[in-house]
């Protein structure tokens, strides 16, 4: 178990630092964009001792990176999405929209929408949980700057 | 014969010409504000963001009022100012590919050219420099690729062997999607020849003992291919209201998702 959870802490980073590479960030914001990965699932396994509920669990990592995000962009002076794309890499239904599209493959009606609806509330969560940080780091932007 | 000295134009008819000289100006600006918007667009900016540098923009330039209309595939924008009127134009934005480092560039340039206040050669100048930073090599992508799909085969609880297996199925890949690139065919048709291809060799990997499970290998291909990231950005635009950027976001998340699960199906069935 434990094992599992080293295992996936350590690919949730080299994940993200993939990805990282994949979309062109600088070489000086790799290890910060490759970190927000293996926060946002460390968040997501933390959580999972307070709740076995995957939208809560998913909700409350992509809060946490997205504040992690804002925080690094006004830091470096760079926008917060190269650090919410590369965060969110582990946390990425990407998966679960798989195993939603092949019962559709196979005709199993009842599995195809209980994953998709699974996979859908999962991408909420992660949206939603991106929403409310920025929006507090924009108004308080805003209130500074007044 | 009235003995008012002769002008070639009535002072209503210079004001006119003044107005269109200007406008032609406005013109002039309001196509580059276009390319900085066209790019940032094109590598990965929200169009929350796209519509809002391009709004600071034509305002920094002089425009009193821009109206600025985004969605993932077009810009439309109108400015208006007493002394030059209404200046619409619109871009059709086809093709789209993360490039953090470009947005983050074009970023800087768009609060610098607010700032500083550049001129259009300027501007023009910047706005090349930026577009000819050079991108990793293609041994580079081919790298990564493989990185991430060990890192995912491995991350979903496949085996050592698994994750080289998916790793070596990554390269693969990558060269596969070079070539298509060259051709400049259909995203989706290249997705789906991904597709069948990664489930074929996953498939011989396991048979010739090279992989321990079939979906263990196949899953870090998969997180290359699958449009999660679209997904999850589809939703985040139409929560943050750009509800049409978002349903188009999502139907072709939805769609490309399909045409790999049928790519994957359709290999696994015949072999």
């Amino acid at each position: 178990m434990t094992d599992l959870i080293i295992m996936q802490l350590f690919t949730a980073f080299l994940g993200s630092l993939g990805f990282a590479l994949l979309f062109q960030v600088r070489r000086e914001r790799l290890l910060l964009a490759s970190l927000g990965g293996f926060l946002a699932w460390g968040v997501y396994l933390l959580m999972g001792m307070a709740t076995s509920q995957d939208v809560i669990r998913y909700f409350v990592a992509s809060v946490v990176l997205t504040v992690y995000a804002e925080i690094l962009a006004r830091a470096v002076k760079c926008p917060a999405t190269l650090f919410i794309v590369t965060a969110s890499i582990p946390l990425i239904p990407g998966g679960s929209l798989y195993r939603t599209m092949q019962h559709f493959m196979q005709n199993d009606l009842d599995a195809f929408s209980r994953q998709g609806l699974t996979t859908v509330l999962l991408a909420v969560a992660i949206a939603v949980g991106m929403l409310f940080p920025t929006a507090i780091f924009q108004l308080l932007h805003r209130v500074r700057n007044r | 014969m009235e003995d008012t000295p002769f002008h070639f134009f009535s002072p209503d008819e210079i004001n006119q010409l003044s107005r269109m000289e200007e406008a032609d100006r406005a013109n002039e600006y309001l196509y580059r504000v276009l390319d900085i918007g066209q790019h940032m667009l094109q590598c990965g900016g929200e169009v929350s963001r796209v519509e809002d540098s391009i709004r600071r923009l034509c305002l920094s330039f002089g425009a009193e009022r821009a109206d600025v209309f985004t969605i993932t595939s077009s810009i439309v924008v109108t400015i208006y100012a007493h002394r030059f009127g209404a200046v619409t134009q619109t871009r059709r934005i086809t093709g789209s590919a993360y490039d953090l480092r470009r947005l983050e560039l074009l970023n800087q340039l768009s609060r610098r050219i607010c700032a500083e206040h550049l001129n259009l050669e300027e501007t023009e100048q910047a706005l090349g420099k930026i577009l000819a930073t050079p991108q990793r090599g293609f041994g580079m992508q081919v790298l990564t690729y493989a990185l991430i799909s060990s890192s995912f085969s491995l991350f979903f609880g496949g085996s050592a062997l698994d994750a080289a297996a998916s790793g070596v199925i990554g390269i693969v890949l990558k060269c596969l999607d070079g070539l298509i690139r060259k051709t400049e065919a259909n995203a989706f048709l290249s997705s789906l020849l991904c597709a069948c291809l990664g489930g074929l060799l996953a498939g011989l990997a396991v048979r010739f003992h090279l992989g321990d499970n079939v979906d263990m290998i196949s899953i870090g291909n998969i997180m290359l291919l699958i449009p999660g990231i679209a997904l999850t950005n589809s939703l985040r635009d139409m929560f943050s209201g750009n509800t049409i950027s978002g349903l188009m976001r999502f139907i072709e998340a939805v769609l490309l998702a399909l045409t790999i699960a049928f790519g994957f199906a359709l290999v696994a069935a015949l072999i």
